[in-house]
């Protein structure tokens, strides 16, 4: 979990990230459950990086390990019952909030998905579709051109129409820099305020301001939601807060619960089914587990590794374990001494025991990595060979390099749960290719402060999102919002390959450019990936309609809203 | 007349002292907070602060002063009962932890109403029943309860009576939205209950060495010489005597109390300043801090004054000492 329980929630950090989700790649995930079957937990967490069998059936919605029996269950429930209140807990504090377009905590994030909606989603298998979202077409003119159609009779929860208008303003906000809008963060690097047209009442259309190829993906970002015109952030009148989400608020008190309704006018026929939605915040994770467990709570939103256990020995209680694409990293600044030297860069990724890391840091609630993001992109480069500790070759490059005797400090802040431990298990596993790491962990306050981003050795957490827009996000040190490893280095053609790719509309042309790009991080990049974490969720065995697949959210992304989940008789 | 004079005048001079002691923690907590490391602009934006956005957060908050004034600001928004806007939530703390000290304070006043009067008569009887079996087994059993931490205390409580073994009481207060604590009496017991747990064994210990000792005086010998009946002995002349250190225990436990909320408010999830306290250090809220640690040494200095007043009046050769 990059997710600390306890410190996790400081503003402006954890899930900013977690915007976006690679495209298809249900292929790589169904060969590795082909491989390590279905109810084995011991073998699933190594096995996602496994070479994909290229017959592997795409499109299953692949329960993954542990829970695989979850998910027949769902799967078998029979017809969903309307009716009854869920009682959700999630961690949470005094610094929540409730916007449609933006988010600080986990727990903003479903408060956010419970009430609005974006123009499109992700299937199963992290293609765009239309199923969840409000538009239904959206339609390339050319690559830098978008015209966006809504679906027909999609009401706002206050009974209004959703129209162009609407549609117009929500861009407009998510644009406003002043507003700062976690949304808006990608949207604002294509998209000016002059390129939206209004062309009639259910069409809107966006001139970009450069070619992008994999737009559609950005659209399925939740916090790219559709707002109604005159929108503003929750401060203090629940009838301000209006969407078109299944549910709709009925009261919040900051800190401590949100109570949300059925939204009377939802386009989606038939649901949801609960009547009402309660939404408890905790500041600690036993807490939230007790809870659940002494049926005050019938789902509990992230919960820590160290307790699955306790859930899974309590009769009528069941974890949700589902893959994310989430990751931490150890980051090496290239341009900074003494990883300046590709050599020295490379040594350090093969000091790496990624086994232990997984077992060590994530309990075994994890995917071994190989030091390259964004796992559930179509465009993932699965074929490159995994990479393995081998110290004996770490110590030949470090000698090569002229840094046998390394001495270095590595950062890490207190206040994210993993990062101290991952930081920790490297600097032990540095003693073996005789060089001193000295584990660095400080105030996380400090840490995300002044020197955050510009420290030579240092670590960062990061969501899912598929490969070009987190090279956007973190791979291009003069744009990049958070550039952890300063790349690419002098000499790289990175940023060329990337733009290239940005503006090729051709799948099969922009894989060769992103193979490319991903082989280059893969060889001499500054990021040691260890792992992929899982998502883990512990709930009440009468909830029905959970799946255990792939999801870039916690709880199969809130049930989408809450709307797929009802009571069993 | 002259009696009473005396002991007014203690009272004064003690609460003079109280004043002086809050006067001298505001100036340590104002002085603690601006050495948090990081900057409360930085800490507020987070990740994403850039230097004008944290300049200008900076100027709102109004961090761009000197040390002095937002001293002399804070302190007269204190005095005044107006302490300011919390820096995270951007309104007033009032409004916005009011509530949380409400709670905080309910607990508190539950735990001491039972834990107190519960010593008092345990320690007591196990003073008369002095080197009995009921004595030594009391004795010990404290002695071990006294040993537990708190928060182990309330996972056994909670794993015994919410979770594993018997499901009768919630494991977490619900208190809904806008209501007091007291809408959910029973999601008040194990929190209560683990309060109570950690004092009485301390306030009874001393309860009862302290009847020991009166009880072995010579006017309780006198006492009883004349006849009066055991229960009026220990009533009217060995408790009122035993009182004096008794007070002294008590105020140091709601002190106690009002720490050990913290710890028990996040194992029940209780809405109180524990939690409060534990955002506002996170996000450098320092209003907030200030705040919630000059309402946490305020019960502290309170109570101990109140001890001490009441050990005066209790206690005759101190009472006359003042004349």
């Amino acid at each position: 979990m990059a997710y600390d329980p306890v410190h996790g929630l400081v503003p402006g950090r954890f899930n900013r990230r977690q915007l976006i989700l690679g495209s298809s790649t249900a292929a790589v995930i169904a060969a590795a459950l082909a491989a390590c079957g279905s109810d084995n937990k011991s073998s699933a967490p190594a096995g996602t990086n496994a070479p994909a069998a290229t017959d592997a059936p795409a499109g299953t919605s692949a329960p993954t390990g542990t829970q695989a029996a979850t998910a027949t269950t769902a799967a078998a429930a029979g017809t969903p019952k309307a009716g009854g209140i869920l009682r959700v807990g999630t961690l949470g504090g005094a610094n929540d909030i409730i916007d449609g377009q933006h988010i600080v905590s986990k727990a903003d994030i479903m408060r956010q998905v419970t009430g609005w909606e974006p123009l499109m989603s992700f299937s199963p298998d992290f293609v765009p579709e239309y199923a969840n979202g409000l538009a239904s077409d959206v339609t390339a003119k050319a690559a830098d051109d978008f015209v966006i159609t809504l679906k027909d009779g999609i009401k706002f929860s206050n009974g209004n129409p959703v129209t162009a208008d609407d549609l117009v303003y929500s861009f407009t906000r998510l644009l406003d820099p002043d507003l700062a809008l976690y949304g808006g963060s990608v949207l604002r690097t294509v998209l000016d305020k002059s390129g939206i047209t209004k062309v009639d009442d259910k069409t809107v259309e966006l001139k970009l301001k450069q070619g992008v190829s994999n737009f559609k993906e950005t659209l399925c970002a939740y916090t790219l939601a559709v707002v109604p015109q005159g929108y503003e952030r929750f401060s203090g009148d629940p009838s301000t807060q209006v969407g078109t989400g299944a549910y709709m608020l009925k009261s919040f008190e900051v800190g401590k619960e949100s109570v949300h309704v059925k939204n009377p006018n939802y386009w989606d026929t038939g649901k949801p089914y609960f009547d009402e939605v309660h939404i408890t915040d905790f500041a600690d994770s036993d807490a939230l587990i007790n809870a659940l467990l002494a049926d005050q709570i019938d789902v509990a939103a992230d919960i820590p590794s160290a307790s699955v256990a306790t859930v899974q020995g309590t009769d009528g209680y069941k974890v949700l374990n589902s893959e994310g694409g989430g990751w931490l990293t150890i980051s090496m600044a290239v341009d900074q001494d003494p990883f300046t030297d590709v050599r020295v860069r490379q040594a350090m990724r093969l000091i790496v025991d990624r086994d232990a890391m997984v077992e060590q840091v994530l309990a075994g609630y994890g995917r071994v990595a190989n030091d390259l993001y964004s796992p559930l992109d179509a465009a993932y480069a699965k074929d490159l060979p995994q990479r393995k500790q081998d110290l004996d070759a770490a110590k030949k490059l470090l000698a090569d390099a002229g840094k046998s005797d390394l001495t270095i400090d590595l950062f890490a802040p207190n206040d994210t749960a993993g990062l101290p431990e991952m930081v920790q298990l490297f600097a032990e596993q540095a003693k073996g290719a005789g060089i001193t790491v000295n584990a660095q962990v400080i105030d996380g306050g400090t840490y995300w402060g002044d020197e955050y981003l510009k420290r030579t050795f240092a670590v960062d957490y990061w969501g899912t999102r598929n490969f070009l827009l987190q090279v956007a996000a973190g791979s291009l040190k003069d744009v990049s919002p958070y550039p952890d490893d300063h790349w690419p280095p002098a000499g790289s053609t990175f940023e060329d390959d990337y733009k290239a790719a940005l503006a090729e509309t051709d799948d099969t042309k922009r894989k060769v450019i992103t193979d490319k790009m991903q082989k280059e991080l893969y060889e001499t990049g500054g990021l040691i990936i260890p792992f992929f974490q899982n998502l883990l969720d512990a709930y009440n065995g009468r909830v029905q309609g959970l799946v255990a697949r792939p999801n870039t959210l916690n709880l199969d992304h809130y049930g989408r809203g809450w709307k797929n989940l009802f009571f069993s008789e | 007349m002259s009696n009473n004079w005396g002991v007014l005048k203690f009272i004064a001079r003690r609460l003079l002292l109280g004043v002086v002691t809050l006067f001298i923690v505001s100036l340590v907590v104002f002085a603690a907070t601006q050495l948090l490391p990081s900057d409360p602009a930085q800490a507020i934006l987070g990740r994403d602060a850039n230097a004008a956005s944290t300049a200008a957060l900076r100027e709102k908050l109004g961090l761009d002063h000197t040390a002095f004034y937002q001293y002399t600001h804070w302190l007269k928004g204190m005095v005044t009962g107006d302490p300011g806007d919390s820096f995270n939530a951007r309104q007033p703390i009032l409004d916005y932890i009011g509530d949380r000290v409400v709670n905080s304070l309910f607990l508190l006043f539950l735990a001491s109403v039972i834990s107190i009067p519960l010593s008092l008569w345990l320690g007591g009887y196990c003073a008369r029943k002095r080197d009995t079996t009921f004595d030594n087994v009391v004795s010990n059993a404290m002695l071990a309860v006294a040993s537990l931490p708190e928060f182990v205390v309330g996972i056994i409580l909670v794993l015994l009576l919410s979770v594993r073994v018997w499901h009768v009481l919630p494991a977490v207060s619900t208190i809904g939205i806008g209501q007091g604590p007291w809408s959910d009496m029973r999601g008040m017991i194990l929190p209560t209950a683990v309060l109570v747990i950690g004092a009485v064994p301390y306030i009874s210990r001393v309860v009862r060495a302290s009847m020991i000792e009166v009880l072995e005086s010579d006017y309780i010998e006198m006492a009883r010489l004349k006849g009066a009946p055991e229960s009026v002995v220990l009533r009217r002349h060995a408790l009122p005597n035993a009182l004096g250190p008794v007070f002294q225990v008590i105020a140091l436990n709601i002190a106690y109390f009002a720490a050990g909320v913290i710890v028990v408010e996040a194992l029940f999830n209780y809405p109180g300043i524990g939690g409060a306290l534990r955002d506002a250090v996170r996000v450098r809220d320092i209003p907030v801090i200030q705040f919630l640690v000059m309402v946490l040494a305020t019960v502290y200095v309170v109570t101990n004054l109140a001890a001490d007043v009441a050990t005066v009046l209790v206690t005759p050769r101190l009472r006359t000492r003042m004349q």
